[in-house]
């Protein structure tokens, strides 16, 4: 992609027909600007996935404002896709940072991506529970990931190196 | 066969007698929060159909605008029941688009004989 910086900062309601709608936004947006289709549609796919797993694992009893943050922004050559969202206790949180932790042990994103989708074939998890997402992202969207929690919030943050 | 719609997917099947494969065309979207619910119904018809044919099961992609990581999973599923019947399944994918390239790459994994093959269209 070209170099530029651009900011998009949103609190959006938890319903799942915002996954799309924002996708296609944040691809739309970003396909204005750059003229790297793919790249544009591979932080299209990231944002998406990410804004899936907000709704899906988001702790959505505490508060009636049933929103999430979503943060898409560059700088330089690389882009950037936050997403912020409350959490009950630590429980999926920790899967998060697991499974961030797993995917460092092997030699590429692409080797964690096959690896989990053996997994993914063999293990009786229910289904939306795997994680193919967050390991998608690493290797489809050529993404660093990176999360933390705190006071009861839970933000991953993918990295595009462009 | 009849065609699948849900949501933002359409699955069309191509079924005829004369052809020599069952063929699903899949188009729009596949973002449902749970695909498994549609997809895994309609696919075990369409591996029965396939089955009393005896012909191999074609999925093509190349119209797909994006899936996401739920719908992966069915896949997977899809080409882990394909294999227990016996039923070839074949993945049909444009190489030209680039997360239709890698998704599908990676899909080899699961190749381990003629049973399920990837093509580039």
């Amino acid at each position: 992609m070209d170099s530029f910086n651009f900011s998009i900062d949103l609190p959006v309601r938890s319903d799942w027909a915002n996954v799309d709608l924002l996708r296609t936004s944040v691809q739309n947006c970003v396909t204005a600007v750059f003229s790297d289709i793919e790249g544009c549609r591979a932080l299209a796919m990231v944002t998406g996935e990410l804004i899936e797993n907000a709704i899906k694992y988001g702790d959505w009893s505490r508060t009636e404002d049933h929103r999430f943050h979503l943060r898409v922004w560059g700088e330089g050559r690389s882009a950037h896709v936050s997403v912020e969202n409350p959490v009950n206790g630590d429980a999926h949180a920790e899967e998060v940072l697991e499974t961030l932790g797993w995917m460092r042990r092997y030699a590429s994103p692409g080797d964690a991506y096959r690896a989990k989708l053996l997994e993914v074939a063999a293990a009786a998890r229910e289904p939306g529970n795997s994680k193919l997402g967050l390991v998608r992202i690493a290797y489809e969207g050529n993404c660093t990931l990176t999360a933390e929690i705190a006071r009861g919030m839970l933000r991953i943050q993918a990295e595009l190196t462009v | 066969m009849q065609a699948l719609v849900v949501g933002d997917l359409r699955i069309e099947a191509l079924d005829d007698d004369a052809s020599s494969a069952v063929r699903l065309l899949w188009k729009g979207k596949s973002n449902n929060r749970h695909p498994a619910e549609a997809l895994a119904p309609y696919f075990r018809e369409v591996l029965a159909t396939a089955g009393r044919r005896q012909q191999p099961l074609e999925l093509h992609f190349e119209d797909l605008e994006h899936f996401n990581s739920s719908t992966i999973t069915s896949i997977i599923q899809l080409i882990q029941d394909a294999r227990a019947r016996g039923i070839k399944l074949v993945l049909v994918y444009d190489h030209a688009l680039k997360w239709q390239k890698l998704s599908f790459d990676a899909l080899r994994v699961f190749v381990k004989d003629d049973l399920l093959e990837l093509r580039s269209a």
